[in-house]
């Protein structure tokens, strides 16, 4: 059984509302409202849904850029948010991160070698030819070749790009790396290159990667656990094998249906109308019940808001309507 | 998603010969459209795959006569709508075509509308300038192209600003601008690259329904090739300004002849297909200053040979309106 290196735990976090000079926000958004997960080492937890379910927000809490309004996070046992000086340095180490679109993270005045030896400079204080060295490695890492570290960003593509964030982020060695969106700005056949390139390291590093996408192919091809997000809440979370086989919340088997498949025959189905839920005034009980087409006008799911539970081994999900497993074995 | 056979019966409506759009610049010409040529037959839905940088989007500019001036220009080809020649047009002529006859939705609800004006009044404009109808007349058409992409309570809608809608609605809106005027051919390029993945579906159902009950033409750009599969009828796959291989879509799902195009197709993870890795083209397309000589995709050809290096491989007819370019078909 494999370590949980991450863990988080009933996290919230809410947002003062849209506000101007004269008045402040009395609403709040509701960005992320009590979700629970673990990152076991090694592997890679997928975190899936649409705009504005709270899958950034969770990765901005995990990378210290934002605190966390209730629940907590512990990486390897410790809380992250009570961490200070050289504890919190040793974490900012050990989780890095890899952006979504490499034409924005990257200092377009900084040479390809400064911007990957920044971190090995400050937290490793290396200088001189072994911090050349070490950047000449993991230029290799990635795939770049060493005569590239004089290079500045704008002459490389895209896809070379990531590769250059990928090895900033690994410079320092880390145990967890968050990736938000990583090949969604990338062209189809580059995508492949990145894709094979991240679990290539993951195999090589042992690393753990908290993948944030809203491509279900890709999330089925990364990760080893998945977590479906609606609107601030997880609605299922599964081994991957589980998820994908054995759907159980309406709102996953709808994701699913809706993904256009790249084969003629496997004609896509829309099984929900109507529009993502707002996390300022969201539905009351189950937050998706709206949309839902297991829904039939039942008060519970209107008034009440489902319960988090293990329906199964490893398997949770939060809907009114699916039948536990765990139960039925109980009864027999 | 009608067989081949039923297809070919139906009459060409657009004949796209060797067309050829350059960029003018300063470091030299850069040939984004470098002798395209492909059909579409009524009522078909014909995807444009292809990377960015391939020349969809420029394409279908060049079909509109919307390539940005200065800069760039036409320089070659034909495009036969019909029975006319659409680049031996006047300006004033083509506006009859374009807006009316051929309509086109764009990648970015949000900059295909204009924040200032109502939905009522942007979706109007087509139905006065194109229709030339007034009054409860053309009021009556917007309404009907707002029920038709099933936009809710039309009425209020009318009067409200874009910004009041979200990005799914945005586009629907935009869609029922394009189709407000029944044109023969629709150009969508990438028009759900910026939607959810629920809203996506409902769309592309949406545009689907559509496009049968009208039996509207449908040129789909997109670099998603799911969208393609489960959208067109037929293919054409742009590598560096030409179209490498076109074909009816199961066929070429099936048994795709380019490398480039099998390539593609296996770099994409499929849903329930478990490979821990993913096919890899290695390098990336060309520079389109400087393509280089012979067939534009050989340096990042698995089976290369050596007259690939030197010619452009000719058109390969495989069936049908099916070709390839490429020396192994050739063989």
């Amino acid at each position: 059984m494999p370590e949980a290196l991450l863990e988080v735990e009933g996290l919230v976090k809410h947002f003062p509302g849209p506000s101007n000079i004269l008045q402040r926000s009395s609403v709040v958004v509701r960005a992320v409202d009590g979700v629970s997960l673990s990152v076991d080492e090694g592997t890679t937890f997928a975190l899936v849904g649409e705009s504005g379910c709270g899958k950034t927000t969770i990765a901005k809490n995990v990378l210290l850029l934002e605190r966390p309004t209730r629940g907590e996070i512990r990486f390897e046992g410790e809380n992250i948010h009570q961490l200070k000086g050289r504890e919190l340095r040793e974490y900012k180490r050990s989780v890095q991160a890899v952006f979504q679109d490499p034409y924005s993270s990257l200092n377009p005045r900084m040479q390809v070698r400064d911007i990957i030896g920044e971190p090995l400079r400050v937290h490793e204080r290396l200088g001189g030819r072994r911090l050349q060295t070490r950047v000449g490695e993991l230029l290799e890492n990635v795939g770049l070749n060493t005569v590239t570290g004089g290079f500045f960003p704008h002459q490389f593509s895209g896809g070379q790009r990531q590769r250059i964030a990928i090895a900033r982020a690994l410079a320092l060695r880390p145990k967890l790396i968050v990736l938000d969106e990583p090949v969604s700005g990338l062209d189809v056949s580059i995508r492949a290159q990145i894709l094979n390139l991240l679990v290539d390291l993951q195999e090589e590093f042992g690393l753990s990667y908290l993948l944030i996408s809203h491509d279900l192919a890709i999330v089925e091809h990364m990760s080893h656990q998945v977590g479906v997000m609606y609107v601030g809440k997880m609605v299922e979370l599964a081994q991957k094998d589980e998820m994908y086989s054995d759907t159980q919340h309406p709102y996953t088997k709808a994701l699913l249906s809706a993904v256009p498949r790249p084969d003629p025959d496997i004609p896509m189905s829309i099984t929900i109308s109507g529009e993502v839920a707002s996390p300022i005034n969201p539905p009351t009980g189950c937050r998706f019940h709206p949309r839902c087409p297991d829904y039939q006008e039942s008060a519970i799911c209107r008034e009440q808001d489902p319960e988090w539970r293990e329906i199964a081994g490893q398997h949770w999900t939060a809907c009114h309507k699916v039948d536990s497993k765990m139960d039925s074995a109980v009864h027999q | 998603m009608t067989n081949s056979s039923a297809q070919q019966e139906k009459s060409v409506l657009l004949d796209v010969k060797d067309l050829q759009t350059h960029f003018f610049q300063r470091r030299g010409v850069l040939k984004a459209v470098d002798g395209v040529s492909f059909t579409v037959r009524e009522g078909e839905a014909v995807g444009l795959v292809g990377e960015s940088g391939s020349g969809k989007t420029m394409t279908c500019l060049s079909l509109m006569r919307l390539v940005p001036r200065p800069g760039s220009r036409i320089v070659g080809g034909e495009i036969w709508f019909r029975d006319q020649n659409l680049l031996e047009l006047t300006d004033a002529e083509m506006r009859e075509y374009r807006g009316h006859r051929i309509a086109m939705i764009m990648q970015d609800p949000q900059t295909s509308l204009n924040p200032v004006f109502t939905i009522g009044d942007q979706v109007m404009e087509p139905v006065k300038l194109h229709l030339k109808q007034r009054g409860a007349q053309a009021l009556e058409r917007v309404l009907e192209a707002l029920r038709s992409v099933r936009i809710p309570g039309p009425e209020d809608r009318l009067r409200q600003y874009p910004h009041q809608f979200s990005g799914g609605m945005r586009q629907r809106v935009v869609a029922a601008m394009g189709l407000s005027t029944n044109p023969e051919l629709l150009i969508a390029d990438e028009p759900t690259t910026s939607l959810d993945v629920t809203i996506q579906a409902q769309f592309l159902d949406l545009i689907r329904g559509l496009q049968r009950e009208h039996q509207t033409s449908v040129i789909w750009v997109t670099h998603d090739l799911g969208i393609v599969a489960q959208m067109c009828d037929r293919v054409n796959v742009m590598y560096a300004g030409r179209i490498v291989e076109s074909g009816e879509v199961r066929k070429l799902y099936k048994e795709p002849q380019h490398p480039y195009t099998k390539a593609l197709l296996e770099s994409v993870p499929i849903m329930g297909n478990r490979r821990r890795r993913l096919y890899q083209i290695d390098g990336q397309p060309p520079d389109l200053r400087s393509i280089p000589t012979g067939c534009p995709f050989w340096p990042r050809c698995p089976s290369v040979m050596d007259i690939c290096k030197e010619q452009y491989p000719p058109t390969t007819h495989t069936g049908g309106d099916d070709f390839v370019h490429c020396w192994l078909a050739e063989k």
